[in-house]
């Protein structure tokens, strides 16, 4: 099964067999050699509520949580959110001729809150990570920050709104 | 001795004070709100009641409901914890008009030491070493510039009734003396409701060193050290340290006497914190608040000097003395906590949700105080914090080597939090050292994603995740090899039976 995936900014190519006894993973990062994995199935296994996973001498106890094409995966006290795509959602996201490899064009709230501040006006070219608003939530201010290089379309709240969980409060255009 | 005690709070800290209680051999009474009635406190409390809905002020701020459930189940006392009622004068005055005990200061100490101005008059007056700044709130920009003119640059702004950083303001000369005093009191109106501010000198690579005081109803005043909690974001600690890494003995003797002397001079009962700001450069230390109450960071002092505080600050509600004298108290090794918080590592926003494994770290010289379990939903609602993790050793070193042993065998997935960061922190030559102020972290940290990450190899991420994928995608003719399916299959027959 082919897979492609997004990490740290680097898009990669997973192809993934099963055979009875191991896993074959060709990872193929943009620019990059392919390179295989073959990971015995004793080495990948489900214990403990996660997956125990020894890779090239290490132990890891790894969790991968999410479905569809947005995933995170746990291990070491540490994550990544990992954005994931077979042929048929490949195919699929062509169609819709969008390019959602690179994310949502508006920021939504991802728990209700009250925002604090708007750092931006309709119109304005934001580039990666600039705070856009700052939103207070669970007792904390929490700054949004864009998503990448955009320009402000549309701001959908106001400073001192109450959001509900899921409100698109900024819009984007290229 | 008390039979039953009330706990008017939540998370870690309610759970924290149900353990002692049972030490004690007390009955604990657990409250709850619409929100936490699958949290931990609620489980291993003796009883347990609702009072009321998911926001605090409907629940965990309710004075009537809360009054009312002790006065229903026979609770002689009532712990507050930390946070929500725990500094707030009227409860304390109607805990007791009700007929409880409450278990903490009195309602004139916390309103004596709960408004900064007063405060610092007071600490003053008893001769405890201020910070220079403005006698009380300026009262007018004539005011203003002799007072900065005495006092010199850089100087501070700062609301009167403020905490947290807002309503402060840095002044670095005379020129900018007066936009600023505009700011401040604006920023103040809005977030205090009220705009007096006042001025004080800036201390140079500053220090957060705090001094934990123990006082009982019969006159005993102890200190039990210092606790050292310069690492913080925006002013919320993060990590906090006993003893302090650069304290000489001289310093470290002199803060306790002073801060025995000014809570002896308040008539101070229960367990309180004096936080001094540390001047590491001229080694000066000056009065900054008191905390009527448990601090968070208390577990490090403990782990140091062996005495249990939740039990100390019940018996001082009970009338009895304090169970140590000042010369009993030792400091033994080396403790540091870790504040576990359900936010993002890299942007520190809150990332509530419902966890999914936890396995706790464990071993030697280890304590865990935390409200995580598998399928528990962190709610919302409340502060993101989650866990706290203490480890001691020795020296300062082998503590920072356990802790980082501990940090690596903690798991928690489901929700995001800051256990890289930790990880992160303690292997920073400043931490190392001990040299960090309280501007380490929002200024000198370089704490972006890819430095916090860099603990994993991302192939191991992008396996795991592809091989996962793939079980998910595949058709169900092959789900044999999945071990959940297999589970769901079996159940389904146990039905069909």
């Amino acid at each position: 099964m082919f897979f492609e995936a997004e990490l740290r900014g680097i898009k990669y190519r997973i192809n993934v067999n099963e055979s009875p006894a191991s896993w074959k993973v060709t990872l193929q990062a943009e620019g990059e050699r392919p390179e295989l994995h073959v990971i015995s199935k004793d080495d990948f296994k489900e214990l403990d509520g996660a997956i125990s996973f020894l890779f090239e001498g290490d132990s890891y106890m790894v969790d991968v949580v999410g479905n569809g094409i947005s995933y995170t995966v746990y291990t070491r006290g540490s994550y990544r959110d990992i954005p994931i795509y077979n042929d048929e959602m490949l195919l699929h996201e062509q169609l819709k001729g969008s390019d959602n490899l690179s994310g949502p064009n508006q920021i939504s709230a991802g728990m209700p809150g009250k925002i604090v501040k708007i750092m931006v006006k309709e119109g304005d070219k934001v580039t990666q990570d600039q705070p856009v608003l700052i939103m207070e939530a669970m007792k904390m201010e929490n700054e949004i920050r864009a998503p990448r290089e955009l320009i402000v379309d549309k701001l959908k709240v106001k400073e001192g709104d109450n959001v509900e969980s899921g409100a698109v409060m900024v819009t984007f255009k290229h | 001795m008390f039979k039953k005690i009330l706990i008017a709070n939540r998370g870690e800290i309610a759970i924290r004070v149900i353990r002692a209680c049972r030490d004690m051999g007390i009955r604990s009474v657990a409250v709850f709100s619409d929100a936490d009635r699958n949290s931990l406190h609620v489980l291993l409390a003796d009883e347990a009641y609702p009072i009321g809905p998911a926001p605090s002020l409907e629940s965990y701020l309710n004075i009537d409901k809360i009054l009312s459930v002790a006065k229903r189940c026979g609770a002689e006392a009532i712990h507050p914890g930390y946070g929500f009622l725990s500094e707030n004068a009227d409860f304390v005055r109607r805990v007791e008009e009700a007929g409880f005990k409450f278990i903490g200061p009195k309602a004139e100490s916390m309103e004596l030491m709960g408004d900064k101005i007063s405060a610092k008059a007071q600490m003053k007056k008893s001769g405890v070493p201020t910070v220079p700044g403005s006698e009380g709130a300026i009262k007018d920009e004539e005011d203003l510039k002799e007072t900065a003119a005495q006092v010199g640059y850089p100087l501070l702004i700062k609301a009167s009734s403020g905490g947290g950083g807002k309503g402060m303001r840095l002044v670095n000369s005379e020129s900018e003396l007066v936009s600023n005093y505009h700011l401040a009191k604006s920023e103040a109106k809005k977030f205090f409701a009220s705009d007096a501010v006042y001025i004080e000198k800036y201390v140079q690579q500053p220090k957060h060193i705090e001094i934990q005081i123990f006082g009982d109803t019969h006159g005993n005043v102890v200190h039990l050290f210092e606790r050292e909690c310069s690492m913080q974001r925006r002013h919320q600690k993060v990590l906090e340290e006993c003893p302090s890494p650069v304290l000489t003995d001289d310093v470290r003797q002199g803060m306790g006497e002073v801060a025995v002397k000014a809570a002896k001079s308040i008539n101070y009962i229960g367990a309180g914190t004096i936080e001094f700001i540390y001047d590491s450069v001229t080694k000066q230390f000056y009065f900054m608040e008191m905390n009527t109450r448990l601090q968070v960071e208390h577990p490090v002092t403990e782990m140091c000097t062996g005495i249990d505080l939740v039990q100390e600050q019940i018996r001082v509600a009970a009338g009895l003395t304090l169970s140590v004298k000042q010369e009993d108290i030792q400091l033994n090794g080396h403790a540091i906590e870790v504040r576990i918080c359900a936010e993002d590592p890299a942007t520190y926003s809150p990332s509530p949700g419902i966890i999914r494994r936890c396995r706790n770290p464990q071993g030697s010289f280890i304590r865990l105080d935390s409200s995580a379990f598998p399928g528990y939903e962190v709610p919302i609602y409340y502060d993101p914090m989650v866990a706290k993790l203490i480890a001691w050793g020795k020296t300062r070193d082998e503590a920072i080597c356990r802790l980082a042993r501990a940090l690596e065998e903690f798991s928690l997935t489901g929700i995001k939090t800051n256990i890289v960061l930790h990880k992160s922190l303690i292997q920073e030559p400043k931490f190392l050292d001990g040299s960090y102020t309280t501007q380490f972290l929002d200024n000198d940290f370089q704490g972006t994603r890819d430095n916090l990450f860099k603990f994993v190899d991302d192939r191991v991420f992008l396996i795991s995740l592809a091989v996962e994928a793939f079980k998910e995608l595949k058709p169900r003719s092959t789900a044999e090899t999945n071990i959940y399916s297999r589970w769901k299959d079996q159940a389904r027959e146990e039905g069909l039976r």
